[in-house]
Protein backbone atom coordinates (compact mmCIF):
# COMPACT_ATOMS: atom_id res chain seq x y z
CA UNK A 1 0.00 0.00 0.00
CA UNK A 2 2.96 2.26 1.11
CA UNK A 3 6.50 1.58 0.25
CA UNK A 4 9.24 3.63 0.81
CA UNK A 5 12.75 2.82 -1.23
CA UNK A 6 15.51 4.94 -0.10
CA UNK A 7 13.84 7.88 0.64
CA UNK A 8 15.92 11.11 1.93
CA UNK A 9 14.43 14.51 2.05
CA UNK A 10 16.19 17.54 2.64
CA UNK A 11 14.93 21.02 3.79
CA UNK A 12 15.78 24.34 2.17
CA UNK A 13 19.39 25.53 4.55
CA UNK A 14 20.69 21.86 4.13
CA UNK A 15 18.85 19.94 7.37
CA UNK A 16 18.54 16.54 6.50
CA UNK A 17 15.34 15.00 8.12
CA UNK A 18 15.29 11.23 6.35
CA UNK A 19 17.98 9.91 5.06
CA UNK A 20 18.18 5.82 3.01
CA UNK A 21 14.69 5.24 4.73
CA UNK A 22 13.30 1.90 2.83
CA UNK A 23 10.26 0.64 4.21
CA UNK A 24 6.58 -0.79 3.53
CA UNK A 25 3.29 -0.43 5.38
CA UNK A 26 0.70 -3.17 4.01
CA UNK A 27 -2.79 -2.55 3.30
CA UNK A 28 -4.98 -2.92 6.05
CA UNK A 29 -2.28 -2.62 8.75
CA UNK A 30 -1.67 -0.56 11.63
CA UNK A 31 2.21 1.00 12.27
CA UNK A 32 3.40 2.88 14.82
CA UNK A 33 5.89 5.33 13.56
CA UNK A 34 8.10 5.70 17.02
CA UNK A 35 11.41 7.50 18.07
CA UNK A 36 12.78 10.87 20.31
CA UNK A 37 11.27 14.07 19.05
CA UNK A 38 13.58 15.35 15.62
CA UNK A 39 13.81 11.70 14.78
CA UNK A 40 12.40 12.50 11.56
CA UNK A 41 8.59 10.80 12.27
CA UNK A 42 6.86 13.49 11.04
CA UNK A 43 8.56 14.06 7.72
CA UNK A 44 7.79 10.47 6.96
CA UNK A 45 3.92 10.71 7.56
CA UNK A 46 4.03 14.42 5.90
CA UNK A 47 5.63 12.20 2.41
CA UNK A 48 3.55 9.08 2.95
CA UNK A 49 0.77 11.73 3.05
CA UNK A 50 1.63 13.19 -0.25
CA UNK A 51 1.97 16.32 1.46
CA UNK A 52 5.76 16.71 1.08
CA UNK A 53 7.72 15.25 -1.64
CA UNK A 54 11.34 12.97 -1.20
CA UNK A 55 14.46 14.84 -2.28
CA UNK A 56 15.70 11.49 -3.24
CA UNK A 57 14.25 7.87 -3.37
CA UNK A 58 10.92 6.86 -4.51
CA UNK A 59 7.44 7.02 -2.52
CA UNK A 60 4.96 4.89 -3.90
CA UNK A 61 1.19 4.97 -2.15
CA UNK A 62 -1.47 2.26 -3.85
CA UNK A 63 0.96 1.63 -6.55
CA UNK A 64 1.26 5.37 -7.91
CA UNK A 65 4.85 7.11 -7.67
CA UNK A 66 4.48 10.30 -6.22
CA UNK A 67 7.89 11.56 -7.84
CA UNK A 68 6.00 11.15 -11.13
CA UNK A 69 2.64 12.69 -10.26
CA UNK A 70 2.37 16.71 -11.05
CA UNK A 71 1.05 18.93 -8.28
CA UNK A 72 -2.77 18.89 -9.53
CA UNK A 73 -2.83 14.47 -9.44
CA UNK A 74 -1.15 14.78 -6.11
CA UNK A 75 -3.48 17.06 -4.39
CA UNK A 76 -6.47 14.54 -5.67
CA UNK A 77 -4.08 11.86 -4.45
CA UNK A 78 -4.27 13.64 -0.69
CA UNK A 79 -7.99 13.50 -0.81
CA UNK A 80 -8.03 9.64 -0.58
CA UNK A 81 -6.01 9.86 2.71
CA UNK A 82 -7.13 11.14 5.82
CA UNK A 83 -4.17 13.36 7.94
CA UNK A 84 -4.51 14.11 12.05
CA UNK A 85 -2.08 17.06 12.19
CA UNK A 86 0.04 17.66 15.17
CA UNK A 87 -1.57 20.76 15.64
CA UNK A 88 -4.72 20.12 14.21
CA UNK A 89 -4.97 22.68 12.20
CA UNK A 90 -8.40 23.82 12.53
CA UNK A 91 -10.20 26.76 10.99
CA UNK A 92 -11.35 29.06 13.79
CA UNK A 93 -13.79 31.30 12.07
CA UNK A 94 -16.14 28.63 11.62
CA UNK A 95 -17.96 25.79 13.56
CA UNK A 96 -16.98 22.06 13.58
CA UNK A 97 -19.83 21.11 11.30
CA UNK A 98 -18.09 23.76 8.56
CA UNK A 99 -14.41 22.76 9.55
CA UNK A 100 -15.66 18.67 8.67
CA UNK A 101 -16.83 19.74 5.75
CA UNK A 102 -13.87 21.27 4.13
CA UNK A 103 -12.69 17.94 2.79
CA UNK A 104 -15.89 17.62 1.08
CA UNK A 105 -16.64 20.89 -0.31
CA UNK A 106 -13.13 21.14 -1.57
CA UNK A 107 -14.05 17.51 -3.81
CA UNK A 108 -17.25 19.29 -5.06
CA UNK A 109 -19.85 16.62 -3.11
CA UNK A 110 -23.49 17.86 -2.94
CA UNK A 111 -25.20 19.47 0.02
CA UNK A 112 -27.37 16.62 1.25
CA UNK A 113 -24.33 14.07 0.87
CA UNK A 114 -21.98 16.21 2.70
CA UNK A 115 -24.70 16.87 5.53
CA UNK A 116 -25.30 12.81 5.80
CA UNK A 117 -21.37 12.52 6.29
CA UNK A 118 -20.12 15.58 8.08
CA UNK A 119 -22.76 14.14 10.97
CA UNK A 120 -21.93 10.05 10.62
CA UNK A 121 -18.08 11.48 11.15
CA UNK A 122 -19.52 13.79 14.23
CA UNK A 123 -20.80 10.97 15.61
CA UNK A 124 -18.08 8.73 15.30
CA UNK A 125 -16.03 10.68 17.37
CA UNK A 126 -18.65 11.89 19.80
CA UNK A 127 -19.17 15.36 18.56
CA UNK A 128 -22.17 15.70 17.14
CA UNK A 129 -23.88 17.29 19.72
CA UNK A 130 -21.79 20.24 19.15
CA UNK A 131 -21.73 20.21 15.62
CA UNK A 132 -22.34 24.20 15.85
CA UNK A 133 -19.43 24.96 18.57
CA UNK A 134 -16.60 27.26 17.30
CA UNK A 135 -13.32 25.44 17.69
CA UNK A 136 -12.42 27.83 20.67
CA UNK A 137 -14.96 26.54 22.61
CA UNK A 138 -13.78 23.19 22.18
CA UNK A 139 -11.27 21.29 24.65
CA UNK A 140 -7.72 20.02 23.51
CA UNK A 141 -9.18 16.91 23.68
CA UNK A 142 -12.03 17.65 21.26
CA UNK A 143 -10.09 19.36 18.77
CA UNK A 144 -8.44 16.28 18.59
CA UNK A 145 -11.11 14.42 18.11
CA UNK A 146 -12.63 17.17 15.23
CA UNK A 147 -9.71 17.09 13.41
CA UNK A 148 -10.18 13.35 12.87
CA UNK A 149 -13.43 13.71 12.22
CA UNK A 150 -12.29 16.12 9.14
CA UNK A 151 -9.48 13.31 8.46
CA UNK A 152 -12.58 9.88 8.15
CA UNK A 153 -15.31 11.94 6.53
CA UNK A 154 -13.76 11.55 2.82
CA UNK A 155 -13.90 7.53 4.28
CA UNK A 156 -10.23 6.95 3.67
CA UNK A 157 -8.35 4.00 2.79
CA UNK A 158 -5.02 5.12 4.88
CA UNK A 159 -5.48 7.38 7.72
CA UNK A 160 -2.36 8.84 9.38
CA UNK A 161 -2.27 10.50 12.67
CA UNK A 162 0.91 12.77 13.69
CA UNK A 163 1.10 12.80 17.29
CA UNK A 164 -2.65 12.34 18.06
CA UNK A 165 -2.35 12.02 22.20
CA UNK A 166 0.44 14.25 22.56
CA UNK A 167 -0.63 16.62 24.85
CA UNK A 168 -3.85 14.54 26.18
CA UNK A 169 -3.92 13.47 29.42
CA UNK A 170 -4.40 9.41 30.04
CA UNK A 171 -8.09 9.17 29.74
CA UNK A 172 -8.22 11.39 26.50
CA UNK A 173 -5.43 9.19 24.89
CA UNK A 174 -6.90 6.15 25.21
CA UNK A 175 -10.19 6.89 24.37
CA UNK A 176 -8.50 8.31 20.66
CA UNK A 177 -6.35 5.16 20.69
CA UNK A 178 -9.61 2.93 20.75
CA UNK A 179 -11.16 5.46 18.40
CA UNK A 180 -8.12 4.22 15.88
CA UNK A 181 -8.25 0.99 16.83
CA UNK A 182 -12.15 0.92 15.64
CA UNK A 183 -10.87 2.52 12.16
CA UNK A 184 -8.17 -0.27 11.71
CA UNK A 185 -10.73 -3.37 12.66
CA UNK A 186 -13.00 -2.31 9.81
CA UNK A 187 -10.13 -2.50 6.81
CA UNK A 188 -8.47 1.21 7.25
CA UNK A 189 -4.72 1.29 6.96
CA UNK A 190 -3.67 3.54 10.07
CA UNK A 191 -0.83 5.16 10.29
CA UNK A 192 0.57 7.14 13.54
CA UNK A 193 3.19 8.58 15.48
CA UNK A 194 4.33 8.44 18.54
CA UNK A 195 7.21 8.71 21.45
CA UNK A 196 5.27 7.43 24.12
CA UNK A 197 6.14 3.50 24.77
CA UNK A 198 2.96 2.92 26.56
CA UNK A 199 1.00 3.73 23.61
CA UNK A 200 2.78 1.08 21.22
CA UNK A 201 2.36 -1.44 24.22
CA UNK A 202 -1.64 -0.87 24.20
CA UNK A 203 -1.69 -0.61 20.73
CA UNK A 204 0.35 -4.02 20.05
CA UNK A 205 0.95 -3.12 16.89
CA UNK A 206 4.44 -3.02 14.45
CA UNK A 207 6.83 -0.52 14.39
CA UNK A 208 8.71 1.67 12.58
CA UNK A 209 11.21 2.95 14.96
CA UNK A 210 13.60 6.06 13.63
CA UNK A 211 16.87 7.49 14.95
CA UNK A 212 17.94 10.72 13.78
CA UNK A 213 15.97 10.46 10.05
CA UNK A 214 17.67 6.94 9.66
CA UNK A 215 15.45 3.55 10.39
CA UNK A 216 16.95 1.98 13.86
CA UNK A 217 17.58 -1.31 14.37
CA UNK B 1 -22.14 17.28 -12.25
CA UNK B 2 -19.53 17.70 -10.12
CA UNK B 3 -17.73 21.12 -11.82
CA UNK B 4 -21.11 22.74 -11.93
CA UNK B 5 -21.52 21.89 -7.90
CA UNK B 6 -17.63 23.18 -7.78
CA UNK B 7 -18.94 26.47 -9.45
CA UNK B 8 -21.61 27.19 -7.76
CA UNK B 9 -19.89 26.39 -4.14
CA UNK B 10 -17.20 28.84 -5.50
CA UNK B 11 -19.15 31.60 -6.41
CA UNK B 12 -21.34 31.16 -3.18
CA UNK B 13 -18.05 31.63 -0.74
CA UNK B 14 -17.49 34.47 -3.29
CA UNK B 15 -20.81 36.53 -2.73
CA UNK B 16 -20.19 35.06 1.44
CA UNK B 17 -17.13 36.77 1.38
CA UNK B 18 -18.59 40.27 -0.16
CA UNK B 19 -21.56 40.31 1.84
CA UNK B 20 -19.42 39.48 5.11
CA UNK B 21 -17.71 42.85 4.76
CA UNK B 22 -20.21 45.13 3.64
CA UNK B 23 -18.71 48.24 4.09
CA UNK B 24 -15.00 47.45 2.89
CA UNK B 25 -16.48 45.68 -0.27
CA UNK B 26 -18.55 48.89 -0.84
CA UNK B 27 -15.44 50.85 -0.86
CA UNK B 28 -13.87 48.74 -2.83
CA UNK B 29 -16.08 48.55 -5.98
CA UNK B 30 -16.23 52.36 -5.16
CA UNK B 31 -12.91 52.81 -5.91
CA UNK B 32 -13.03 50.37 -8.78
CA UNK B 33 -16.06 52.14 -10.41
CA UNK B 34 -14.69 56.00 -9.94
CA UNK B 35 -11.18 54.68 -11.96
CA UNK B 36 -13.54 53.19 -14.67
CA UNK B 37 -15.93 56.03 -14.76
CA UNK B 38 -13.28 58.57 -16.01
CA UNK B 39 -12.60 57.18 -19.11
CA UNK B 40 -16.72 56.43 -19.56
CA UNK B 41 -16.90 59.96 -19.03
CA UNK B 42 -14.23 60.98 -21.27
CA UNK B 43 -15.65 58.74 -23.94
CA UNK B 44 -19.57 60.49 -23.49
CA UNK B 45 -18.09 63.74 -23.99
CA UNK B 46 -15.78 62.72 -27.27
CA UNK B 47 -19.09 60.73 -28.58
CA UNK B 48 -20.81 63.52 -28.07
CA UNK B 49 -18.62 65.83 -30.44
CA UNK B 50 -18.01 63.47 -32.19
CA UNK B 51 -21.42 63.39 -33.41
CA UNK B 52 -21.49 67.37 -33.95
CA UNK B 53 -18.71 67.09 -36.10
CA UNK B 54 -19.54 64.09 -38.55
CA UNK B 55 -22.61 66.47 -39.49
CA UNK B 56 -20.26 68.88 -40.54
CA UNK B 57 -18.98 69.24 -44.35
CA UNK B 58 -15.29 68.42 -44.18
CA UNK B 59 -14.94 68.31 -48.26
CA UNK B 60 -13.16 70.67 -49.74
CA UNK B 61 -15.31 73.46 -50.81
CA UNK B 62 -15.28 77.10 -50.47
CA UNK B 63 -18.04 79.19 -50.57
CA UNK B 64 -18.05 82.20 -53.26
CA UNK B 65 -20.29 85.30 -51.45
CA UNK B 66 -21.38 87.86 -54.38
CA UNK B 67 -22.14 91.27 -53.47
CA UNK B 68 -25.71 92.22 -52.54
CA UNK B 69 -25.99 94.60 -55.86
CA UNK B 70 -24.80 91.82 -57.86
CA UNK B 71 -27.82 91.32 -61.01
CA UNK B 72 -28.33 88.06 -62.63
CA UNK B 73 -25.92 88.72 -65.53
CA UNK B 74 -22.89 89.61 -62.92
CA UNK B 75 -23.62 85.78 -61.45
CA UNK B 76 -23.58 84.04 -64.46
CA UNK B 77 -19.98 86.05 -64.90
CA UNK B 78 -18.68 84.58 -62.10
CA UNK B 79 -20.06 81.52 -62.84
CA UNK B 80 -18.59 80.94 -65.79
CA UNK B 81 -14.99 82.54 -64.40
CA UNK B 82 -15.04 79.61 -62.01
CA UNK B 83 -15.94 76.98 -64.15
CA UNK B 84 -13.71 77.73 -65.95
CA UNK B 85 -10.56 78.10 -63.10
CA UNK B 86 -8.62 74.73 -63.18
CA UNK B 87 -8.99 74.43 -59.21
CA UNK B 88 -12.82 74.20 -59.50
CA UNK B 89 -13.97 70.15 -59.68
CA UNK B 90 -17.64 71.41 -59.34
CA UNK B 91 -19.99 74.46 -59.37
CA UNK B 92 -23.40 74.98 -57.77
CA UNK B 93 -24.81 77.80 -58.05
CA UNK B 94 -27.30 78.74 -54.83
CA UNK B 95 -29.99 81.70 -55.51
CA UNK B 96 -30.16 84.28 -52.57
CA UNK B 97 -33.99 83.29 -52.40
CA UNK B 98 -33.01 79.49 -51.79
CA UNK B 99 -30.66 80.22 -49.10
CA UNK B 100 -33.16 82.19 -46.95
CA UNK B 101 -35.41 79.19 -47.52
CA UNK B 102 -33.21 76.87 -46.00
CA UNK B 103 -32.13 79.05 -43.16
CA UNK B 104 -35.55 79.44 -42.43
CA UNK B 105 -36.14 75.48 -42.63
CA UNK B 106 -33.23 74.50 -40.81
CA UNK B 107 -32.85 77.24 -37.63
CA UNK B 108 -35.58 78.53 -35.09
CA UNK B 109 -35.14 81.92 -36.96
CA UNK B 110 -38.27 81.95 -39.26
CA UNK B 111 -39.69 84.76 -37.24
CA UNK B 112 -36.93 86.92 -37.25
CA UNK B 113 -36.21 86.01 -40.46
CA UNK B 114 -40.26 87.28 -41.46
CA UNK B 115 -39.99 90.45 -39.44
CA UNK B 116 -36.87 91.50 -41.81
CA UNK B 117 -37.32 93.89 -45.01
CA UNK B 118 -35.78 92.09 -47.98
CA UNK B 119 -33.14 89.43 -48.19
CA UNK B 120 -30.19 90.19 -46.04
CA UNK B 121 -28.49 87.00 -48.10
CA UNK B 122 -26.29 87.28 -51.34
CA UNK B 123 -26.21 84.96 -54.19
CA UNK B 124 -23.56 82.27 -53.42
CA UNK B 125 -21.41 79.78 -55.32
CA UNK B 126 -20.74 76.51 -53.57
CA UNK B 127 -17.42 75.71 -55.11
CA UNK B 128 -15.90 71.55 -54.84
CA UNK B 129 -12.19 72.10 -54.89
CA UNK B 130 -9.70 70.22 -56.69
CA UNK B 131 -6.79 70.57 -54.42
CA UNK B 132 -6.08 69.35 -50.96
CA UNK B 133 -3.18 71.31 -50.60
CA UNK B 134 -4.04 74.30 -48.63
CA UNK B 135 -1.51 76.44 -50.25
CA UNK B 136 -3.56 76.33 -53.51
CA UNK B 137 -6.71 76.45 -52.17
CA UNK B 138 -5.52 80.02 -50.48
CA UNK B 139 -4.24 80.97 -54.01
CA UNK B 140 -7.26 80.35 -55.15
CA UNK B 141 -9.39 82.33 -53.10
CA UNK B 142 -7.34 85.16 -53.73
CA UNK B 143 -7.86 85.45 -57.43
CA UNK B 144 -11.86 84.28 -56.86
CA UNK B 145 -11.72 87.33 -54.38
CA UNK B 146 -10.52 89.48 -57.26
CA UNK B 147 -13.72 88.80 -59.59
CA UNK B 148 -15.78 91.52 -60.21
CA UNK B 149 -19.07 91.63 -57.48
CA UNK B 150 -17.66 88.92 -55.40
CA UNK B 151 -17.81 89.77 -51.54
CA UNK B 152 -16.30 87.22 -49.59
CA UNK B 153 -14.65 83.80 -50.35
CA UNK B 154 -15.31 81.64 -47.22
CA UNK B 155 -13.48 78.23 -46.81
CA UNK B 156 -15.62 77.06 -43.65
CA UNK B 157 -14.45 73.54 -44.44
CA UNK B 158 -10.95 74.60 -42.45
CA UNK B 159 -12.32 74.38 -39.27
CA UNK B 160 -14.26 71.80 -39.35
CA UNK B 161 -11.46 69.81 -40.61
CA UNK B 162 -9.47 70.55 -37.76
CA UNK B 163 -11.98 69.97 -35.32
CA UNK B 164 -12.20 66.29 -36.91
CA UNK B 165 -8.52 66.11 -36.37
CA UNK B 166 -9.25 67.12 -32.48
CA UNK B 167 -11.56 64.51 -32.15
CA UNK B 168 -9.29 61.82 -34.06
CA UNK B 169 -6.56 63.05 -31.22
CA UNK B 170 -8.97 63.15 -28.73
CA UNK B 171 -9.59 59.47 -29.39
CA UNK B 172 -6.59 58.37 -29.25
CA UNK B 173 -5.64 60.50 -25.96
CA UNK B 174 -9.05 58.58 -24.84
CA UNK B 175 -7.32 55.13 -25.90
CA UNK B 176 -4.28 55.98 -23.89
CA UNK B 177 -5.98 56.66 -20.78
CA UNK B 178 -8.21 54.21 -20.89
CA UNK B 179 -5.03 51.73 -21.21
CA UNK B 180 -3.59 53.38 -18.17
CA UNK B 181 -6.74 53.65 -16.24
CA UNK B 182 -7.57 49.71 -17.40
CA UNK B 183 -4.55 48.26 -16.30
CA UNK B 184 -4.54 50.09 -13.09
CA UNK B 185 -7.70 49.22 -12.30
CA UNK B 186 -6.36 45.21 -12.51
CA UNK B 187 -4.15 46.19 -10.30
CA UNK B 188 -6.01 47.34 -7.54
CA UNK B 189 -8.70 44.66 -8.18
CA UNK B 190 -5.59 42.36 -7.89
CA UNK B 191 -4.52 44.04 -5.16
CA UNK B 192 -8.21 44.18 -3.23
CA UNK B 193 -8.34 40.19 -3.92
CA UNK B 194 -4.93 39.27 -2.48
CA UNK B 195 -6.17 41.03 0.60
CA UNK B 196 -8.60 38.59 0.58
CA UNK B 197 -6.07 36.12 0.36
CA UNK B 198 -4.08 36.93 2.98
CA UNK B 199 -7.23 36.82 5.15
CA UNK B 200 -7.71 33.67 3.84
CA UNK B 201 -4.39 32.27 4.74
CA UNK B 202 -5.21 29.56 6.88
CA UNK B 203 -8.05 28.28 4.76
CA UNK B 204 -5.77 27.84 1.71
CA UNK B 205 -3.02 26.61 3.50
CA UNK B 206 -5.60 24.25 5.28
CA UNK B 207 -7.56 23.44 1.90
CA UNK B 208 -4.32 22.66 -0.22
CA UNK B 209 -2.84 20.08 2.74
CA UNK B 210 -6.54 17.96 2.61
CA UNK B 211 -6.20 17.74 -1.09
CA UNK B 212 -7.23 21.51 -2.54
CA UNK B 213 -5.70 21.67 -6.71
CA UNK B 214 -4.19 25.01 -7.36
CA UNK B 215 -7.64 25.74 -9.36
CA UNK B 216 -9.73 24.71 -6.41
CA UNK B 217 -8.09 27.66 -4.04
CA UNK B 218 -7.86 30.06 -6.67
CA UNK B 219 -11.44 29.26 -8.23
CA UNK B 220 -14.02 31.68 -5.09
CA UNK B 221 -11.22 34.45 -5.66
CA UNK B 222 -11.81 34.24 -9.76
CA UNK B 223 -15.38 34.79 -9.09
CA UNK B 224 -14.48 37.40 -6.04
CA UNK B 225 -12.58 39.25 -8.29
CA UNK B 226 -15.31 39.05 -11.72
CA UNK B 227 -17.84 40.33 -9.31
CA UNK B 228 -16.18 42.70 -8.24
CA UNK B 229 -15.13 43.46 -11.77
CA UNK B 230 -18.62 43.30 -12.52
CA UNK B 231 -20.80 45.47 -10.19
CA UNK B 232 -17.71 48.30 -10.39
CA UNK B 233 -18.43 48.17 -13.90
CA UNK B 234 -22.47 48.74 -13.63
CA UNK B 235 -21.75 51.01 -10.70
CA UNK B 236 -18.97 53.20 -13.50
CA UNK B 237 -21.67 52.98 -16.24
CA UNK B 238 -24.42 54.40 -13.44
CA UNK B 239 -21.76 57.37 -12.36
CA UNK B 240 -21.52 58.13 -16.15
CA UNK B 241 -25.07 58.42 -16.86
CA UNK B 242 -25.86 61.24 -14.44
CA UNK B 243 -22.75 62.63 -14.90
CA UNK B 244 -23.56 62.82 -18.58
CA UNK B 245 -27.45 64.04 -17.66
CA UNK B 246 -26.16 66.82 -14.99
CA UNK B 247 -23.52 67.78 -17.71
CA UNK B 248 -26.06 67.67 -20.65
CA UNK B 249 -28.47 70.25 -18.53
CA UNK B 250 -25.49 72.55 -17.66
CA UNK B 251 -24.91 72.59 -21.57
CA UNK B 252 -28.53 73.41 -23.01
CA UNK B 253 -28.54 76.72 -20.63
CA UNK B 254 -24.81 77.50 -22.40
CA UNK B 255 -25.65 77.44 -25.24
CA UNK B 256 -28.18 79.37 -27.34
CA UNK B 257 -31.22 77.96 -28.91
CA UNK B 258 -29.79 77.68 -32.61
CA UNK B 259 -26.79 75.29 -31.65
CA UNK B 260 -29.65 72.75 -30.47
CA UNK B 261 -27.30 70.13 -32.35
CA UNK B 262 -24.80 70.67 -29.15
CA UNK B 263 -25.77 67.58 -27.00
CA UNK B 264 -24.83 65.01 -24.49
CA UNK B 265 -24.72 61.27 -25.96
CA UNK B 266 -25.47 58.68 -23.83
CA UNK B 267 -24.31 55.72 -23.85
CA UNK B 268 -26.14 52.76 -25.38
CA UNK B 269 -26.97 49.36 -23.97
CA UNK B 270 -24.06 47.62 -26.04
CA UNK B 271 -21.68 50.00 -24.51
CA UNK B 272 -22.62 49.94 -21.23
CA UNK B 273 -22.75 45.90 -21.52
CA UNK B 274 -19.45 46.64 -22.79
CA UNK B 275 -17.81 48.32 -20.25
CA UNK B 276 -19.36 45.56 -17.56
CA UNK B 277 -17.61 43.06 -19.07
CA UNK B 278 -14.42 44.86 -19.34
CA UNK B 279 -14.24 46.11 -15.76
CA UNK B 280 -15.69 42.27 -15.33
CA UNK B 281 -12.19 40.56 -17.16
CA UNK B 282 -10.04 43.36 -15.48
CA UNK B 283 -11.22 41.85 -12.03
CA UNK B 284 -10.89 38.49 -13.22
CA UNK B 285 -7.38 39.07 -14.27
CA UNK B 286 -6.55 40.81 -11.38
CA UNK B 287 -7.66 38.26 -8.99
CA UNK B 288 -5.91 35.34 -11.16
CA UNK B 289 -2.09 37.73 -10.55
CA UNK B 290 -2.96 38.33 -7.06
CA UNK B 291 -3.49 34.39 -6.25
CA UNK B 292 -1.19 33.03 -8.87
CA UNK B 293 1.36 34.87 -6.31
CA UNK B 294 -0.29 33.20 -2.98
CA UNK B 295 -0.19 30.32 -4.51
CA UNK B 296 3.71 30.63 -5.42
CA UNK B 297 4.29 31.18 -1.77
CA UNK B 298 2.43 28.28 0.25
CA UNK B 299 2.66 25.07 -2.08
CA UNK B 300 2.48 22.73 0.35
CA UNK B 301 4.56 20.01 -1.49
CA UNK B 302 7.83 21.88 -1.49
Amino acid sequence: MIQFSAVAKRYPGGQEALRGVTCEVASGEMVAVTGHSGAGKSTLLKLAAGIERASTGTVVIQGQNLGALGETALAILRRRIGFVFQDHKLLFDRNAYDNVALPLRVAGFARDEIGRRVRAALDKVGLLAREKAMPVALSGGEQQRLCIARAIVNRPAILIADEPTGNLDAEYARAILELFQSFHRVGVTVILSTHDESVIQRLGCRRIALAAGTLAA
Amino acid sequence: MSWLRLQGHALGEAMRRISAQPVASAFSILVLAIAIALPVLAAVVLQSVGAIASSLETDPHVNVYLALDASGDDAKRVGEALRASPDAYSVQFVPRAKALEQLKATTHLADVIDSLQGNPLPDAYIVRVRAEDSNRIAAAREAWAKLPKVDQVAADFEWARRLGNWIRFGRRLLTAIALALGISVAFIAGHLIRLQALAHREEIEVSQLIGATAADVRRPFLYHGLLQGALAGGLAVGLGAIAAVWLGAELRALTPEYASELKIVSLDLTWSLGVVGLAAGLGLAGAWWAVARELRQFSPSR
